[in-house]
């Protein structure tokens, strides 16, 4: 049996973190979330895969390769135009018999991928609070009857998970899956063909993590790291406090004076310290340079990017290859303790969260002594100068200076 | 479900902006009033929409070529023989049920998809207004249209049609039965309907704009750019202060000592400054450059202005490509316009300046003034009329 | 310069290889054909365009293919010259793009051997070439019959003897190989493959290639495996829509009040007074002693404008050269810039005279529109026009964007050799600014413009005239009248008319004179009297405050008045306007002009 994941999709609502890569392939706790469900469908018994990609495919492709390290089979498929589920999955139809299918941005548990494994055809479902952001799901008997587009007022609070196994009679009602309201073709419409002739079982989840935009992925870094193990490896000196569950990886040096609390994770051939403080559930990424006089906090720091002099950096999401000058810091707090909104393509959006640093893109630089405020989005490419003020979103390649 | 969006009108009381632009297309927050249309029948979900042209289409297909959005198919209307004519020349596009609306009103998408999901033969958007006798104004029977009437002369009811409504594909046959001797408005049709005993429901629409007079373009502007998120793109420079919600568009430079206070719009490719203080709830299109110690607020500023060192700009329009030199002032009062032989009192208004006009330094215009398109004016003079379009004030 | 793609993979190959032929459709449309194998060999060619194949054919099976889109070069337009051609046992299909120079005495030994050929194409001879060399290995038999070849190719082959790969070969025309997952691609130009794959291996001249569904192999012309490096390609090929207009040259012209724009974008500055290039254009134009401006066909003409701009602003000689003429002439002089203008980056005849310069030793700056092109990727540095794709054969928005680069060149150039100061500049810069009002003034007198045009659609033959920069205008204006039109049309210097061309002169022969209010003025007013005396009527494009005009010439078209020497931009719109609208009374094919191909690519 194979398992196809989809991994086309831009995801334009992590803007800018998915200017520079698609959404599957964005780290928390530093393995990509793509990399969560392969590990966890190894665990569940799959070793034929075949990833669905398009946009900065290279970025899977590189990465992934053909599955040897860990000892299984990935095959790839260009999916060419964003035309909607139903056609990422019908574009397989020729390397498919029995087979899994996962949305690759959603992270999906072991356990129930082996129970959707063992039951075929089927239909992952989870229970929400806030299920109008999703599509809704009508059950009878464990059976499917309908799945719904998302709704305001829905009904009940049963998503349809994102996880299906079919056999390949799916790809006869894909051939007859007509276009959607929104100029897609959606699996979710072949389903609803088939499940009025034949029998589609509904299979709760218990696990089940989606991530929309980027502050969620602080919360999907916080659930992760809590399940970690402790495992050093780096070269760590004498006069470093390290508590609780916090991975160091090879070649990383933690100079004197490090605080690090758990649950913390630091990649390879980082330069951690003198005199820094990490608090929980940060990931930090390859090759990064965390120094003296700085507190990192509740974040995630993609590869090569450096926090390296008198910076804090709180709530936030730092892309790759960025540069923090020295004394740059970010608010993650607003002076009247109220929630923080934050613009994603130009639409406000109520994060709910009372702390939010930045989220900022690849390849962004910052000038000394400048300040990033609360709920900042600021694109890749970026030049904020010397003592300048940044808030609100900024859109990538441009300067304040 | 189609949508049909009528977009060949000129729109004469428009003028002067309406010389080189069709109504639809004229700038509301750097947006032409027609993609606000089509964004919200998109939103409502919609996406087959024909669009009928006529007035200087050209500008409209050359500024919607990459909107792929939605599937638009364009259909020509070449003499402007009323919207009832207009909306006939869509007729072999559409098979079913459709959706008519004009492109020259702001709507929003909930009242279309109210409109889409009702399930009556005929239905219409209603709305209150506080000056009903511009409009269509609609008497009502049990939330039936019992009659229309055009642009009455008297304030009767309070109730306008929208002009938006929902269709079957047999209204054709009533606009043909109407005969093609006359200019026929949609209303009309909707009239000779409902004396052929028709029920059209009514459904209230949320929130509709129109745009009648020049000067409506500084309120339309006000209202929408609130939408606005604080999006800054360009270069900044050091020492400039950015209060509220300011967007400010990719390739434009704001250099330093500006002080910005939100709303504010400034488009692409600007250069704004130094020292160039900007007040709520300003547009400034794109290409534009305003120099030093320009004072603007709440002023509606087109593409490929330039604005002179310390000119003061408050409550007016700059039109497209105008050149103003430097030391300019608008000023401000409550004037009484006339415009189409009625007396219009305004308040708070400076001045309208339409495209393509040459503004020489130190010049006054009185507040309310209209001055037309490709005008030219010489340093120096105090303008207390409007000028007419082509006009060279010496 | 024909269209070429191969498809190698899982999805149906008829439609991957029509939608690849209909992106490649620029670079050649007279025929085009496919090649299936499913359970057999199936050819469909068919006349005209792509559409009209797309229509012929009907559902084929099978997922590896090959197509092309022809550009006739020996053989007339016929479905028997178009690709792919059969060998004699009708296994081995073949697709290509280039010139077999040699062809003749092959065709004869062929006919001598009691082949029968089918076509009168140079190309079919190397299908029964491969199909005699053929002993149970495709790859070894192309690679024999290609010793016996000379001239030019992309060639593409598939035998249905061997169903599970096609053979590749490039000789000076381009052949890209596009690396898929479970699939992969051959073709002659990146867009055709850019919707399902970016990563792309460029053959090199002599290289073979043997392509599977999911593995490439690349053979020197030694006929050894090499290794060759994948490039990402991270262009964002959109497609192209006339979205409402009726051809993509009438959108493109109303294009250029934003194109304008686009040129200066990033470059001028009006508060700061600046002109600013990237580094390596900075680096490259310091210091230059002299010009060498070359280009071909409508970038010759924007040369000419060119260099009456740089003389004009600085006193650097200019000399402009036809790339093609270039290595015969051209000054190699190591001191001297060569700008090459080339709007695809991919004129092969540019491109030839490039590498020249740089063998050289000159510096070389390339004027283009294509960002990624084969020219950007040879020069020391370039400048792009930033008009977005110009997809109408005859050049139009990238003309008058071509011309504003060079102008900034200038411009920047007369800031280095301080011929002009901070003011001037930025009187100049405002004229810049204006530029987009001007042209958007002009596109506003379209109905006058077709009025005219009518005047114009029965001619004989139409003659362009002006003087100092309106001379290459002219000769533009004319170019573009008779490259859509078909009508005979010529451009001269206003005083060059009476050394000659005056013999052709009549009542049917209407001449259109480029009039400026400066000291050519008089001059021009006297020719256009010499004209009329001759018989032809006299359209007269002139300024918009020229009262003077109308004694003289029969019919007037105004131009808003601006600085000078940026007037061309404007009074270029109206003769391109002026073109398309005769070319539509004389309903001619404006998008797809008879015979003539976008981007040449053949010598």
């Amino acid at each position: 049996m194979k398992c196809v994941i989809l991994a086309a999709g831009e995801g334009k609502r992590m803007h800018p973190l998915t200017y520079t890569r698609p959404k599957v392939m964005i780290p928390i706790a530093n393995k990509p979330i793509l990399e969560w469900n392969l590990l966890n469908a190894i665990n569940a018994g799959i070793k034929d895969f075949i990833f669905v990609v398009a946009y900065k495919s290279e970025m899977v492709r590189n990465y992934f390769q053909n599955g040897k390290k860990w000892n299984i089979n990935i095959e790839y498929i260009n999916q060419g135009q964003a035309l909607g589920t139903a056609h990422a999955i019908g574009i397989v139809e020729k390397f498919v018999d029995d087979f899994i299918v996962l949305c690759g941005d959603t992270i999906f548990g072991k356990k129930d991928i082996k129970n959707i494994s063992n039951k075929n055809p089927s239909v992952g479902l989870f229970k929400i609070e806030n299920a109008n952001e999703y599509g809704i799901v009508k059950t009878s008997n464990s059976k499917i009857v309908k799945i719904y587009e998302k709704m305001d007022k829905p009904f009940s609070n049963v998503i349809n998970a994102g996880i299906y196994h079919f056999d390949k009679k799916i790809f006869d009602y894909i051939k007859k899956t007509k276009r959607s309201l929104r100029g897609e073709y959606e699996i979710t419409d072949s389903i609803n063909m088939m499940a009025k002739e034949k029998e589609i079982k509904g299979i709760f989840l218990d696990e089940w993590r989606d991530v929309v935009y980027p502050w969620h992925l602080l919360d999907a870094n916080e659930q992760i790291l809590d399940k970690n193990n402790k495992k050093i490896i780096g070269n760590i000196e004498k006069n470093t406090t390290i508590k609780g569950k916090v991975s160091i990886g090879e070649d990383t040096i933690v100079m004197n004076g490090s605080y690090i609390e758990g649950p913390v994770i630091i990649g390879k051939n980082c330069k951690i310290g003198p005199n820094c403080y990490i608090r929980p559930f940060t990931s930090i990424g390859n090759g990064c340079h965390i120094g003296n006089a700085c507190e990192v906090k509740n974040s995630i720091v993609l590869d090569n990017s450096n926090i390296p002099h008198h910076n804090y950096v709180g709530d936030s999401v730092i892309g790759g290859n960025c540069n923090l000058g020295s004394g740059c810091k970010i608010a993650n707090l607003r002076l009247d303790k109220k929630n923080i909104t934050a613009f994603i393509n130009g639409v406000k959006i109520e994060t709910k969260r009372r702390k939010l640093g930045a989220i900022i893109g690849d390849n962004t630089q910052t000038g000394i002594n400048s300040v990033i405020n609360t709920g900042s989005v600021i694109g890749n490419n970026v030049f904020i100068g010397p003592n300048a003020s940044a808030f609100g979103y900024i859109k990538p390649d441009s300067k304040i200076l | 479900m189609k949508a049909v969006i009528l977009a060949a009108g000129e729109g004469k009381r428009l003028r002067p902006y309406t010389e080189t632009l069709p109504k639809v297309m004229l700038p509301v927050v750097n947006k032409p009033i027609l993609e606000y249309v089509l964004d919200a029948v998109i939103k409502s979900g919609i996406n087959e929409i024909i669009v009928v042209v006529g007035y200087k289409k050209e500008v409209i297909l050359e500024y919607f070529k990459d909107y792929n959005k939605a599937n638009i198919t364009y259909v020509t209307q070449d003499k402007q023989l009323g919207t009832a004519h207009a909306l006939l020349q869509a007729k072999k596009h559409l098979k079913d049920s459709f959706i008519v609306l004009s492109g020259d009103n702001i709507i929003d998408s909930n009242s279309i998809s109210k409109l889409i999901e009702d399930k009556s033969k005929y239905s219409i958007l209603i709305k209150r207004h506080s000056q009903p006798s511009k409009y269509g104004v609609v008497f009502l029977e049990k939330n039936m249209i019992k009659e229309i009437v055009e642009k009455p002369k008297e304030e009767l009811g309070n109730f306008i049609s929208t002009g938006i409504y929902k269709l079957p594909k047999s209204v054709f046959k009533t606009i043909e039965d109407l005969g093609s001797d006359g200019i026929y408005a949609l209303s009309t049709v909707i009239q000779s309907l409902v004396n052929q005993g028709e029920e059209i429901n009514t459904i209230i629409a949320e929130s509709w704009m129109d745009i009648v007079y020049p000067w409506d373009l500084i309120k339309v502007n006000e209202t929408m750019i609130h939408e606005l998120p604080s999006s800054i793109g360009g270069v900044v420079e050091k020492g400039v202060t950015i209060k509220g919600d300011v967007f400010v568009g990719k390739d434009t430079k704001i250099y330093s000592g500006c002080y910005i206070v939100g709303p504010v719009f400034i488009g692409e490719g600007c250069e704004i400054g130094p020292n160039v203080c900007i007040f709520p709830s300003t547009t400034i299109g794109d290409n534009s450059v305003i120099q030093p110690f320009g004072h603007i607020q709440n002023a509606v500023i087109m593409n490929e202005v330039h604005v002179g060192s310390q000119s003061f700009l408050k409550n007016s329009i700059v039109g497209r490509s105008t050149i103003i030199k430097d030391h300019f002032s608008s000023i401000n009062g409550s004037p009484t316009v006339e415009i189409e032989g009625e007396f219009k009192k305004l308040k708070n208004m400076g001045t309208m300046i339409g495209d393509d006009c040459n503004i020489g330094s130190s010049v006054v215009i009185d507040s309310g003034k209209i001055i037309g398109k490709n005008c030219k004016i010489n340093s120096l003079k105090k303008i207390m009329d409007n000028i007419p379009s082509n006009t060279k004030v010496m | 310069m024909c269209g070429i793609i191969g498809y190698n993979g899982f999805r149906n190959a008829d439609k991957v290889l029509i939608d690849g032929l209909k992106r490649l459709e620029y670079r050649g449309y007279d025929s085009a054909g496919i090649g299936v194998i499913g359970k057999n060999l199936k050819i469909y060619k068919e006349i005209g365009e792509i559409s009209k194949l797309e229509k012929y054919i009907p559902k084929l099976d099978g997922d590896i293919g090959i197509g092309h889109t022809r550009w006739a070069t020996h053989g007339g337009v016929s479905k028997e010259n178009a690709h792919p051609h059969l060998s004699g046992n009708n296994k081995i299909a073949i697709i290509h793009n280039g010139i077999i120079e040699n062809f003749q005495k092959l065709r004869e030994e062929l006919k001598k051997q009691g082949v029968k050929l089918r076509s009168q194409t140079d190309t079919e001879v190397i299908a029964h070439l491969i199909e005699k060399n053929y002993k149970g290995n495709l790859y070894d038999a192309v690679f024999s019959a290609l010793k016996k070849i000379k001239g030019s190719y992309a060639l593409v082959v598939i035998s249905s003897d061997e169903p599970d790969k096609i053979i590749g070969a490039r000789k000076e025309s381009p052949l890209v190989i596009g690396v898929g997952d479970n699939e992969n691609f051959l073709a002659s130009d990146i867009p055709a493959l850019l919707k399902y794959t970016n990563r792309v291996i460029f053959l090199n001249d002599g290289e073979m290639c043997i392509i599977k569904k999911n593995k490439v192999k690349v053979f020197n012309e030694k006929n050894k495996e090499i290794k060759k490096e994948e490039k990402l390609i991270k262009w964002d090929f959109k497609d192209a829509e006339k979205s409402g207009f009726s051809h993509f040259m009438l959108k493109e012209i109303y294009d250029q009040p934003e194109t304008v724009h686009k040129v200066f974008l990033g470059r001028v500055s009006e508060i700061d007074r600046t002109i600013t290039f990237p580094e390596k254009v900075e680096n490259i134009i310091q210091d230059v002693k002299s010009i060498n401006i070359v280009a071909c066909g409508t970038s010759f003409y924007s040369g000419l404008v060119g260099k009456y701009f740089i003389e004009k602003l600085t006193e650097l000689p200019v000399n402009v050269e036809l790339s093609s003429e270039y290595r015969y002439f051209g000054t190699k002089n190591k001191d001297s810039l060569v700008i090459c203008i080339t709007q695809s980056g991919e004129t092969a005849d540019t491109l030839a005279a490039l590498k020249e310069a740089k063998i050289s030793g000159c510096k070389t700056l390339v004027i283009t529109n294509v960002i990624g092109s084969t020219a950007t990727r040879i020069s020391d540095a370039y400048i792009l026009t930033q008009s977005g794709p110009e997809i109408g054969v005859a050049a139009t928005k990238t003309f008058t964007s071509q011309i504003l680069v060079l102008f900034l060149i200038s411009l920047k150039l007369a800031i280095l050799e301080k011929k002009i100061g901070a003011d001037e500049l930025y009187e100049y810069i405002l004229h810049l600014k204006e530029l987009s009002k001007k042209v958007r003034q002009v596109l506003d007198k379209n109905e006058e413009i077709s009025n005219i045009a009518k005047k114009l659609k029965d001619s004989n033959s139409v003659f362009f005239i002006g003087r100092g920069i309106n001379f290459p205008i002219s000769l533009e204006g004319a170019l573009k009248l008779k490259e859509i039109s078909y009508l005979h049309a010529e451009g001269f210097a206003a005083g060059e008319l009476k050394h000659g061309p005056f013999a052709l002169l009549t009542k049917t022969s209407p001449v259109v004179a480029i009039v400026t209010n400066n000291s050519t003025y008089d001059k021009m007013i006297a020719n256009i009297g010499e004209v009329k005396a001759r018989g032809p009527k006299v359209i007269a494009i002139a300024e918009e405050n020229d009262t003077e005009i109308e004694k003289h010439a029969d019919f007037v078209l105004r131009y808003p008045s601006n600085s000078n020497m940026l007037s061309c931009v404007s009074i270029s719109v109206i003769l391109q306007l002026l073109a398309y609208h005769v070319a539509n009374f004389r309903n001619c094919s404006i998008d797809k002009p008879r015979n003539l191909a976008k981007s040449v690519t053949v010598e």
